[in-house]
C-alpha cells in the first residue's frame, strides 16, 4: 500500500473552517489524510505551532484563512501572512521540504477549492513521503 | 583606534561630569589587552578605565535595557551595534531622547578567541554606524560591493536532506549555554519562551529535539530584527555558526518586505507590520 | 483528573452511514479522562440533549465532547445544555465528524480512523479546558442608517417607530435615491413619487431621525452594541441652519451644469436642489459650475439671501456617533452601458438607458413628461434590449432581475404616450413576482411585440431604403432561428444593476466582504440573509444584489427588525474567549500594542508590561501569536490547548 500521510490542517473559523463545512454540505469527497484543528483567525498561528506539528510527526502542514482584505479581524490574515512565510523560510532552510508546508486563502463560499486544495496538497506529501527530520525528534510531549 | 580610545575617555567623562550622563555603556580591560570587557561606568573617574582596540567585539546596545526607564544613558556603538539601538528604540525598550550615542565608525575588528578578522561573512559590512549623536572618528569609506549573504551560497545550494545534516550537526553540539540570547541585544526578554512550563514549548536541557525547536524559535523571534551583529556565534562555546541561519532570515525578510532591520527609528520591525499589497507569492 | 463525558452523534445515517460510531465510542472510552462515552441517533434533538444533561449529574462529567456536526452548527445549542446542567458553558469541544468526515470520505475505514484520531484531538484539548466568565456590556440604544433610498428610508422610519434614534447618512444632498427617479412602478403602474415622497417627508418630521445628507461614513470603530461612527459631511456652501428653503438664490444663480438627477437630460443650477421634492428642501452649491469658485466673482446667491445663509468658506465637517447597530442599504449603480460598443450608447443619440427613459416619462424630468426624443422628435418604433451587461458572462452572469418588469413598463408608457411600434428583444421573461406575470399578459395584448432573442448590435448603416435614418438592431429570434434587422427611431438599453463604485472603500469601513461581483455578502444565503459576518451590521436592499422595490422595502424592515434584537437590549453577552496578559512573563517588547487591529492592548510603562483591555478584545488571538514569552493568553485557544489538540490529531 502506498504511503498514507498525515496532515495537520488549520483553519480559521470564519473562512476555511466555513469554507470546510460547505465542502460537508454539498458533499465533496477529499481525501482522509487532513485532520483540521480550528482556530478564530489565522492570525493565531504561532510559528513554534508549526514546527510542533511537524516534531508530533505531521508529514504536511496545511493551513488556512481568510483572502488578505477579508480578514474577520480586519488585519489578522496580514500578519499571519508575513509570519507563515518566514515560517516557511525557516523551515526551508533548516532543511525541512517546503513543499511540506502550505498556507492557502480559502473564503466561506470556496468549499470546491478547500476540496480542491486537500487532495492536491496530499498528493504533494505523499510524494514526497514519510517526514522524519523533525518527527524523528519527538521526545517529550506539553 | 588608540585616536578612538582617547575620545571615549573624553567623551565619557564629559557626560558624566556634566551629568547629562547617569551611566555611560563602554569597554573596559579584560584579563589582558587581547580580552577586554563590557564596562559600565558611573563616575566619572572611571573613564580612564576605558580601552578601545579591535577585540572590543562587544555590542553594548544589549545592556541598554538592564537600567530603570528615564535613565540617560551614553552608549559606544559601532556600526551593527547601532542597529540593534535604533530596534530597541523601535520597540519601545528605550527611548530615544534618554540616550546618548556614541558612534563609532571602526573597520578591521578581531575574534578574540580565534584572533580571525570579522568580516561581512560573520557580521554586516558596514563599518559606520547608522544612528550616533557624537561621532568618535571621522566615517570610513563603506565598503562597496560586499553582500552580508554572499556567505551563504554554500548552504542555499544544498539539497535539504543535506541541509538538514548539516543543521542537525551542528545543533546536536549545543549545550544550551544560552550564551547566544545573553550575547543577543534584541534577546531581552527576561523569561524566555524556552521557560515556560504551559505549555513546554521546548525542553530546557540539550537534547537533538530540543535543540532544534529552541533555535528555530528563536530565529524566528529574531526574524527582520536580528541586526547581524554576530555576537550570537562568537558567545558560542561550542562555535555553532548562528549567524549563518540568522542572516538568511534577514535576507528572507529584506527580499520579502523590503526592509532591513534597525535602520531607521521610524520603521515599524517587519514582523509587527504589513502592507496590503504584499504578494502571496511570499508564501510559495 | 478530569472527567469527559464523550457524545457521538449517529446524525440519522449522515455520521453513520461511513463512520462507524460504536467503533468511535469504543475508541474514545479507553481514552485518559474520559469516564463516560455514548452514542444517540440525534444527539440535538430533545432526548440527545436530556442524555447529556442526565449524563453531567450521573457521572459528575467535567467536561463534554460531542462528535457531531460542525461548531458553527450547534456549538451554540450544546453550550447551552451543559450549561442548564451546572457546566461552564466553555468546558465544551465539538467534534465536526460530519462536514469534515463522514460527508466527505466515502471510505467507511477511513473515515472511521479520521473521526478517532479527531476525538483524540478533542479530548487532549478538553483536558486543559478552563470554564470562562461571560461578559456583559451596556447597549447603545441607537442605530445607523447608511443610504437614504427607498431601503434605508424605510429601515430608518421603522427603527424611528419603534422609538429608537436614528442617524441616516446619506451621501447626495436628497434622500430618495433612484427611486426619486422613477416615474411610475410595476407591475401597479403606480407613481413613484407618490408613494416614495410621503416617507421622505415622514423621515424629515420624524423626531427620532436625524438625517445627515451630503454625508459619508469615514470610520467606524468599536463592535457591536458599541460602535464609535465618524461621519464626514461635505461643504454645502449653504448654513442649511439658517436657510429657509425660499429658493431666491436658485433663480438667479447664473451658473449651470448638467442634472444629476435628470441623467444630464437637463441643466440646473449652481445653487440646486436635485428635485423639486428634494428632502431638504435647501440648496447646495456646486464648487464645479459656481462662478465665483471658478472665476473669483459673483456671489449673487450670497447679495439675494435675506437669512445669510450662503457661506463661501464652509468646511468638511465631521461628526462622531455612538450606535448600537448599522444597516447598510448603499444601493447599486446602474452599469455604464458606454463600454459596451456595441450597443451604440453614446454614439447614436437615439440610444438611451432605462434611468434616462424614467426621467423622460416623469411629469417634473426633462420633457415634462412627453416622450420625445433628443432631437424634439416622437419616435415611431421603439426597440427596448433586455439583459445589457446581465446574463452575460463578458460582463455579469448574474440576472438583474428587475429589468423584464421595467422593460414591460416603459412598453406600456410608451404606447400610452405615444403611437410607435414597441419591441422587446428578450433572453427570457422573467416575472417573478406577484402580480408581475399578470402584468406581462395585460403587455401581451397591448400590441407590444415580443421577439426571443438578445440584440447583438445596434448599427446606423442602412442597407435598404427603409433602414435609412433609422437605428437597425440586430438580432436573432431564437423561436423562428430567424436573423432579424430591425428598423427603429429609438433603442432603450436595460443595464445591468451594478454594486455601487466605491464600495470596497464601504467593505473596508464597515467590516463586510464583497461577493465576486462586489455586492455584500450575507452571513448565510438562506437563513441569514440580512446579517453580516460583522455582528451589529446588517445590510439590505440592492446593495446585496439587484432587488425590486418590495424586496428592498422587505429587508429593510427585516432589517430594522435585527437591528432592534440588539439595540432593543440593556446587556449584550460577548464572548468570553478573550486574551490576557501574564505580566510576571510579559517583556515588554510591546509586539501585542502594535498589531492589535482593536487598539485592546496597552504598555504599562511603570510595570514595564501590556495589559489588554478585554471590552475592546474580540479574541482572534492575534496578539498571543505576537507574544515571543508565551506571556499572552488566548483565551479557549491557548497555547496549551492548542499544542495538546495538535498532539492528539496527530498521535493516531
Amino acid at each position: 500500500m502506498s504511503f498514507d500521510p498525515k496532515i495537520l490542517g488549520i483553519a480559521c473559523n470564519w473562512c476555511t473552517y466555513t469554507g470546510a463545512d460547505l465542502a460537508g454540505t454539498t458533499r465533496l469527497h477529499y481525501p482522509h489524510n487532513v485532520r483540521v484543528a480550528r482556530v478564530m483567525c489565522s492570525s493565531r498561528i504561532n510559528p513554534a505551532f508549526i514546527f510542533r506539528a511537524f516534531v508530533l510527526g505531521a508529514d504536511g502542514v496545511l493551513v488556512g484563512g481568510c483572502h488578505p482584505g477579508d480578514c474577520h479581524y480586519s488585519t489578522g490574515n496580514l500578519y499571519a501572512r508575513r509570519r507563515l512565510a518566514v515560517t516557511k523560510k525557516i523551515l526551508e532552510f533548516a532543511g525541512l521540504e517546503p513543499e511540506r508546508f502550505r498556507v492557502a486563502w480559502i473564503s466561506a463560499s470556496e468549499g470546491n477549492i478547500f476540496a480542491e486544495t486537500v487532495r492536491e496538497f496530499t498528493e504533494q506529501v505523499r510524494n514526497l513521503g514519510p517526514q522524519t527530520k523533525l518527527a524523528a525528534q519527538k521526545r517529550m510531549l506539553a | 583606534m588608540i585616536q578612538i580610545e582617547k575620545r571615549l575617555r573624553e567623551e565619557a567623562k564629559r557626560l558624566l561630569e556634566t551629568k547629562e550622563a547617569a551611566v555611560v555603556l563602554a569597554f573596559g580591560r579584560g584579563f589582558d589587552e587581547e580580552h577586554p570587557m563590557p564596562l559600565i561606568l558611573r563616575k566619572p573617574s572611571d573613564a580612564e578605565k576605558i580601552v578601545f582596540n579591535e577585540y572590543c567585539t562587544f555590542n553594548m546596545a544589549r545592556h541598554l535595557t538592564e537600567f530603570p526607564p528615564g535613565t540617560k544613558i551614553a552608549v559606544a556603538v559601532k556600526a551593527a551595534d547601532s542597529r540593534a539601538v535604533t530596534v530597541l528604540i523601535q520597540e519601545g525598550k528605550v527611548k530615544r531622547e534618554d540616550l546618548i550615542i556614541l558612534g563609532i565608525p571602526v573597520a578591521g575588528m578581531k575574534d578574540f578567541r580565534s584572533g580571525t578578522a570579522i568580516d561581512a561573512t560573520t557580521t554586516g559590512p558596514a563599518v559606520n554606524p547608522v544612528l550616533y549623536d557624537i561621532l568618535l572618528a571621522d566615517l570610513l569609506p563603506e565598503p562597496k560591493d560586499v553582500s552580508p549573504y554572499d556567505v551563504l551560497a554554500e548552504i542555499e545550494a544544498m539539497s535539504p536532506d543535506d541541509r538538514w545534516g548539516f543543521w542537525s550537526a551542528e545543533f546536536s553540539r549545543c549545550i544550551r549555554c544560552y550564551a547566544c540570547r545573553k550575547a543577543c541585544p534584541l534577546c531581552y526578554c527576561e523569561t524566555c519562551f524556552v521557560d515556560q512550563a504551559k505549555p513546554r514549548w521546548s525542553e530546557k536541557s540539550p537534547s537533538a529535539s530540543s535543540n532544534m525547536m529552541f533555535h528555530l524559535t528563536r530565529f524566528y523571534h529574531l526574524a527582520g530584527r536580528c541586526i547581524d551583529c554576530g555576537s550570537c556565534s562568537r558567545a558560542c562555546p561550542m562555535d555553532i555558526p548562528l549567524y549563518l541561519f540568522h542572516k538568511k532570515v534577514s535576507k528572507e525578510c529584506e527580499e520579502m518586505f523590503d526592509q532591513a532591520a534597525g535602520m531607521c527609528v521610524d520603521a515599524k520591525p517587519v514582523m509587527v507590520d504589513f502592507k496590503v499589497e504584499d504578494s502571496d507569492d511570499i508564501l510559495l | 483528573m478530569s472527567r469527559i463525558g464523550v457524545f457521538v452523534c449517529h446524525c440519522g445515517l449522515n455520521i453513520a452511514r461511513t463512520v462507524r460510531v460504536d467503533e468511535v465510542v469504543e475508541f474514545a472510552r479507553k481514552l485518559p479522562g474520559v469516564v463516560l462515552a455514548e452514542d444517540y441517533k440525534f444527539v440535538c434533538s430533545t432526548p440527545g440533549q436530556e442524555l447529556i444533561q442526565e449524563s453531567i449529574e450521573k457521572h459528575r462529567l467535567d467536561r463534554v465532547i460531542v462528535a457531531a456536526c460542525s461548531p458553527l452548527m450547534h456549538e451554540k445549542t450544546f453550550r447551552k445544555v451543559i450549561e442548564k446542567s451546572g457546566l461552564n458553558q466553555y468546558m465544551l469541544t465539538i467534534v465536526n465528524i460530519r462536514e469534515q468526515c463522514s460527508w466527505v470520505i466515502e471510505d467507511e475505514d477511513k473515515a472511521t480512523e479520521k473521526a478517532k484520531a479527531m476525538v483524540n484531538g478533542a479530548v487532549y484539548r478538553a483536558r486543559l479546558l478552563a470554564p470562562l466568565a461571560a461578559r456583559f456590556i451596556d447597549v447603545n440604544h441607537d442605530a445607523l442608517v447608511v443610504g437614504a433610498g427607498i431601503t434605508g428610508i424605510q429601515a430608518a422610519l421603522e427603527l424611528a417607530n419603534a422609538g429608537r434614534k436614528v442617524y441616516l447618512v446619506e451621501k447626495g444632498s436628497t434622500i430618495g435615491g433612484h427611486m426619486a427617479q422613477f416615474d411610475k412602478t410595476f407591475p401597479t403602474l403606480d407613481c413613484s413619487a407618490c408613494i416614495l415622497t410621503p416617507k421622505m417627508d415622514a423621515v424629515l418630521q420624524h423626531p427620532n431621525i436625524e438625517l445627515l445628507t451630503y454625508s459619508e461614513v469615514s470610520e467606524v470603530q468599536g463592535f457591536v452594541g458599541n460602535f464609535n461612527v465618524k461621519v464626514r459631511q461635505k461643504a454645502r456652501y449653504v448654513d442649511h441652519e439658517k436657510c429657509n428653503g425660499c429658493m431666491a438664490c436658485m433663480e438667479k444663480c447664473p451658473g449651470k451644469a448638467s442634472s444629476e438627477f435628470d441623467e444630464l437630460l437637463s441643466t440646473r443650477k449652481a445653487i440646486y436642489i436635485p428635485f423639486p421634492q428634494a428632502v431638504p428642501q435647501k440648496p447646495i452649491i456646486d464648487r464645479e459650475s459656481c462662478t465665483y469658485f471658478l472665476k473669483g466673482k459673483c456671489r449673487l446667491c450670497e447679495k439675494i439671501c435675506q437669512q445669510g445663509a450662503i457661506d463661501y468658506e464652509q468646511q468638511d465637517s465631521e461628526i462622531s456617533l455612538q450606535v448600537g447597530a448599522i444597516i447598510l442599504a448603499t444601493g447599486y449603480d446602474l452599469m455604464n452601458t458606454e463600454a459596451l460598443k456595441q450597443f451604440g450608447y453614446g454614439s447614436y443619440p437615439g440610444v438611451y438607458h432605462a434611468l434616462e427613459i424614467e426621467r423622460l416619462f416623469n411629469s417634473t424630468g426633462p420633457t415634462d413628461g412627453k416622450a420625445v426624443m433628443r432631437d424634439g422628435r416622437e419616435p415611431a418604433s421603439i426597440a427596448i434590449l433586455h439583459c445589457i451587461g446581465s446574463r452575460d458572462k463578458n460582463y455579469n452572469e448574474y440576472c438583474s432581475r428587475v429589468c423584464c418588469m421595467y422593460a414591460l413598463k416603459f412598453a406600456h408608457l410608451f404606447k400610452e404616450k405615444t403611437s410607435a411600434d414597441v419591441y422587446q428583444l428578450y433572453i427570457d421573461m422573467r416575472c417573478f413576482g406577484k402580480n408581475y406575470e399578470e402584468f406581462y399578459h395585460r403587455l401581451l395584448e397591448e400590441d407590444v411585440k415580443f421577439i426571443r432573442g438578445k440584440a447583438a448590435r445596434v448599427t446606423d448603416r442602412a442597407l435598404s431604403p427603409e433602414e435609412e435614418g433609422k437605428l437597425i438592431v440586430e438580432v436573432e429570434d431564437t423561436l423562428s432561428n430567424k436573423f432579424m434587422r430591425l428598423p427603429v427611431d429609438m433603442v432603450v438599453l436595460a443595464p445591468a444593476m451594478q454594486a455601487r463604485r466605491g464600495v470596497e472603500d464601504l467593505s473596508r469601513i464597515f467590516n463586510v466582504s464583497l461577493d465576486k461581483n462586489r455586492f455584500f455578502i450575507e452571513r448565510h444565503p438562506k437563513l441569514d440573509p440580512l446579517a453580516t459576518h460583522t455582528d451589529g451590521v446588517f445590510i439590505a436592499g440592492a446593495c446585496q444584489g439587484p432587488k425590486d422595490i418590495p424586496d428592498c422595502v422587505a429587508q429593510a424592515i427585516g432589517a430594522a427588525a435585527e437591528a432592534i434584537t440588539i439595540i432593543g437590549k440593556d446587556k449584550l453577552e460577548l464572548e468570553a474567549a478573550t486574551a490576557f496578559v501574564n505580566q510576571q512573563i510579559c517583556c515588554g517588547c510591546q509586539n501585542c500594542v502594535q498589531v492589535c487591529p482593536y487598539d485592546a492592548p496597552g504598555y504599562l510603562a511603570d510595570k514595564g508590561a501590556s495589559e489588554i483591555n478585554e471590552a475592546l478584545c474580540k479574541g482572534c488571538g492575534l496578539c498571543a501569536a505576537s507574544c515571543p514569552t508565551g506571556a499572552i493568553t488566548a483565551r479557549h485557544f491557548a497555547n496549551d490547548q492548542f499544542m495538546a489538540e495538535l498532539e492528539g490529531l496527530m498521535q493516531y
